[in-house]
């Protein structure tokens, strides 16, 4: 099995000393691997601007781009532009099971707990729990079709399970996959969140407003 | 293939796992292109040098996206290399199609205590874990392993050839020479 040859690593990092290639290298499989955002004193490639020139290049080949978490931490994500055009053409890897279940987490863990002042603007991780109550009880989601499509969450890292303590219930808690989101696409999932959860508020009628406009000028053009 | 194009395969493997294609697709840059045994569709992986690959995140002590032993499907998945890698001396993949009932009885040693309701949920389910990441494929009452099998290199494919000896046979033979011990 050949595990060496790579044409698209060779060619970005072709013109780089082979000590900048092991830190780009090594900064793309922590930041593309990483179960959780990476500190920045890890990813040796962002102290050289010809490394981190390298790296966000070989980071576009691949579909993804350098995405930072808070002054510290990195971690890598979708494109916007491969997201958007991947969406366009009807990929959707999840089922609408699944993506029913991760909507219901980020409602109650989020848009609940956002519009209660207990999260910041613009924060996807919660430490407030969605207890499987909340998805099975008060949601139509057939129940065992439910539990799957939440254990097939846990396992890509959109959901993280929380385990009963004797003063908390236990339950699903958005995952650190989350942090991956892109500028653009946390305000778009926010935008969502809104029309989902509020779809008569002031709010909603703002944002499907402005989307009109938008797609009716696409329209035109 | 262009660049963009390229891109959009790499998303595409990144979000929903290796892709099968038709056997005559030109291969994205930097992917490794596995041959079904019919011959009728590849699948495509990427080809990630050593040194961007996972294995590199224990050198910096991070921990990998790793999939959760959660309630025992890695002792499925040991199942069913056992099942369907019947000789470690030959390649990983693609192996060979078992039958569930072999897996389920290589489980019932794996996990002693467990009755046979909730070792038929554990395996359904974890099958289904398995399957969402491409390590195992499943076709009616068949298992066999997925492309995802050949990320693995010659180091960890030497580790693994000692664990697949302490897993149990799936049809534990009588003794050849039963009865005959002088």
């Amino acid at each position: 099995m050949i595990r060496n040859q790579n044409p698209l690593f060779d060619s970005v990092l072709a013109t780089l000393t082979d000590r900048q290639r092991e830190h780009v290298e090594a900064a793309y499989a922590l930041l593309e691997h990483s179960r959780e955002p990476v500190h920045r004193q890890e990813l040796h490639a962002l102290q050289d601007p010809t490394s981190r020139d390298r790296l966000e290049q070989l980071l576009r080949h691949t579909g993804r781009v350098l995405v930072q978490v808070d002054g510290l931490r990195f971690t890598s994500g979708y494109d916007d532009t491969v997201a958007a055009q991947l969406t366009a053409a009807g990929w959707q890897p999840l089922t609408t099971v699944e993506r029913a279940v991760l909507a219901l987490v980020l409602i109650y863990s989020v848009a609940i707990a956002r519009s209660e002042e207990r999260l910041a603007p613009d924060t996807w991780t919660s430490p407030y729990p969605t207890t499987e109550a909340d998805i099975l009880k008060a949601s139509k989601l057939p129940a065992v079709a439910a539990k799957a499509a939440a254990s097939k969450l846990v396992a890509a890292g959109l959901l993280t399970r929380v385990r009963d303590r004797a003063d908390a219930e236990g339950g699903y808690v958005p995952g650190p996959q989350l942090l991956r989101l892109t500028p653009a696409a946390r305000a778009r999932l926010q935008e969502q969140l809104i029309l989902a959860a509020a779809p008569n508020h002031p709010l909603a009628a703002a944002i499907r407003e402005r989307r009109n406009r938008t797609a009716s000028r696409e329209n035109i053009r | 293939m262009n660049e963009h194009d390229t891109a959009l395969w790499w998303a595409k493997i990144r979000s929903g796992g290796p892709q099968q294609a038709p056997a005559g697709s030109p291969s994205p840059a930097g992917m490794r292109r596995l041959v079904e045994p019919d011959a009728q569709s590849v699948w495509f992986l990427p080809n990630l040098p050593p040194s961007a690959a996972p294995e590199v995140l224990a050198e910096y002590r991070q921990e990998p996206a790793t999939l959760q032993d959660s309630a025992g499907t890695l002792r499925v998945f040991a199942a069913c290399l056992r099942c369907c890698w019947p000789d470690p001396g030959t390649d990983l993949w693609p192996g060979q199609p078992a039958d569930l009932t072999d897996v389920d009885q290589v489980l019932q040693q794996l996990t002693p205590g467990r009755d046979r309701a909730s070792r038929r949920k554990l395996l359904s389910a974890s099958l289904r874990r398995l399957e969402a990441s491409r390590w195992v494929l499943q076709t009616a009452d068949r298992v066999r392993l997925g492309p995802r099998v050949t990320g693995w290199g010659s180091l960890e494919l030497s580790t693994l050839r000692e664990l697949w000896r302490m897993i149990p046979d799936p049809q534990p033979k009588s003794d050849p020479g039963g009865g005959e011990v002088p």
